[in-house]
């Protein structure tokens, strides 16, 4: 049984607190949450077992410590843990902060903790997607995510501005900046999202995956939007964000060789974008509670045991799928 | 000239014979496959989480 300090108490953070009390491993749970009321409501829904919390300092010596507040305030918090050498797993999806994450890299090999960085939807699965299903190859050329849908109204936000803002491509060897709402692709989700055209945007999924797919060449990132979405990006949001936004997607298209044979697959998965976050920080600090990460600042595309991983993720209700019918072409 | 007429017309229907030929062929010969009949997404199972 372990104790766990949870930040954020929004959307994604429910569904993590939610996670770990009914994973049955996690006896205490402290959640702190700058919103008194939000918090409340949360720990009225948890009963015993979770307690509320005050402050940014990591006290009552947690066995892990998860972030799920806002986009722009986890790198603080991530490196007071590891200073503390507890575990950390974080749920980013801003670019600059995952790029700020990743240099904690060498404090926490020091430190021997697991930094998870950006254990989300995308990233995060996208991340773990791409190193499961290059199992398969001999070599892998091309890793292209994709997603549709947002979480709560922070990632909404973050959604928002990353479709204005400079995105970044690995494009033959060198990392391309590449403008946002740029490259617009036809990309087909799970079923029943379907088709929908997505384009460049600020997304760290390549920084996380790079650097764990030696000699590969292209790895791109690019999420769904319609004509207005497009039109506004350069504005401020004209309205609140909904408290949690609908269905959502992600798509892992991997390219590469097997032998003499060139091939394509595609993974994805389908859910609402907050659940799925939540069940995949809530998995991934269940694997660091076992002991199952390695030391250093990483995406979960360093994960080697991805099997394992995916069970856990399945028995925390998200089942991703893969596409299968004209994948293979010589 | 009606001579010139003549070897047009018959050249035209050379051609047109010749084209009608090469698709026939193709039609009965060829094979454009079969498109899928199965497939989709389908959830990880079996060896997929070996």
């Amino acid at each position: 049984m372990s104790r766990v300090l949870l930040f954020g108490a929004g959307a994604t953070g429910a569904r993590i607190a939610r996670q770990l009390r009914s994973s049955g491993e996690v006896e205490e749970l402290e959640i702190r949450d700058p919103n008194a009321e939000r918090l409340r409501r949360l720990l009225d829904s948890l009963g015993d077992g979770a307690q509320p919390g005050l402050g940014r300092r990591i006290t009552g010596s947690p066995d892990a410590v998860v972030i799920a507040s806002p986009p722009g305030t986890q790198v603080g918090l991530a490196r007071r843990a590891v200073h503390e050498g507890v575990p950390v797993v974080t749920t980013s999806n801003q670019t600059s902060e995952v790029r700020r994450l990743l240099t904690l890299d060498d404090e926490a090999r020091y430190r021997e903790v697991p930094v998870v960085v950006g254990a989300g939807f995308m990233p995060g699965l996208t991340c773990l997607l791409a190193r499961h299903g290059a199992r398969e190859y001999d070599e892998i050329e091309e890793i292209h995510v994709a997603k549709v849908g947002t979480g709560g109204p922070a990632c909404a936000r973050q959604h928002h501005r990353a479709l204005s803002s400079t995105g970044i491509d690995w494009r033959d060897g060198r990392w391309t900046r590449r403008a946002g709402g740029s490259g617009r692709e036809l990309a087909w989700f799970p079923d029943p999202v379907g088709g929908r055209d997505c384009y460049r945007a600020a997304l760290p999924d390549a920084l996380l995956i790079v650097p764990h797919f030696d000699r590969v060449q292209r790895v791109t990132a690019r999420q769904a939007a319609t004509r207005n979405d497009r039109l506004t990006a350069p504005l401020p949001m004209l309205r609140r964000p909904h408290p949690e936004g609908g269905i959502g997607a992600i798509r892992v298209e991997l390219r590469g060789r097997v032998g003499i044979e060139r091939r394509v697959s595609v993974y994805g998965a389908i859910e609402r974008p907050a659940v799925a976050a939540g069940a995949m920080a809530a998995t991934a600090t269940l694997h660091a509670l076992a002991g199952d990460l390695g030391p250093g600042a990483d995406g979960l595309a360093a994960v080697s045991d991805t099997v394992g991983v995916l069970r856990t993720l399945a028995s925390r209700g998200v089942k991703p799928v893969r596409f299968e019918g004209v994948s293979t072409f010589v | 000239m009606g001579g010139g007429l003549i070897t047009l017309a018959r050249r035209t229907l050379v051609a047109i014979g010749a084209g009608v030929a090469v698709a026939a062929a193709i039609r009965v010969r060829g094979s454009g496959g079969i498109p899928p009949q199965t497939g989709g997404w389908r959830e990880l199972r079996g060896d997929d989480l070996r």
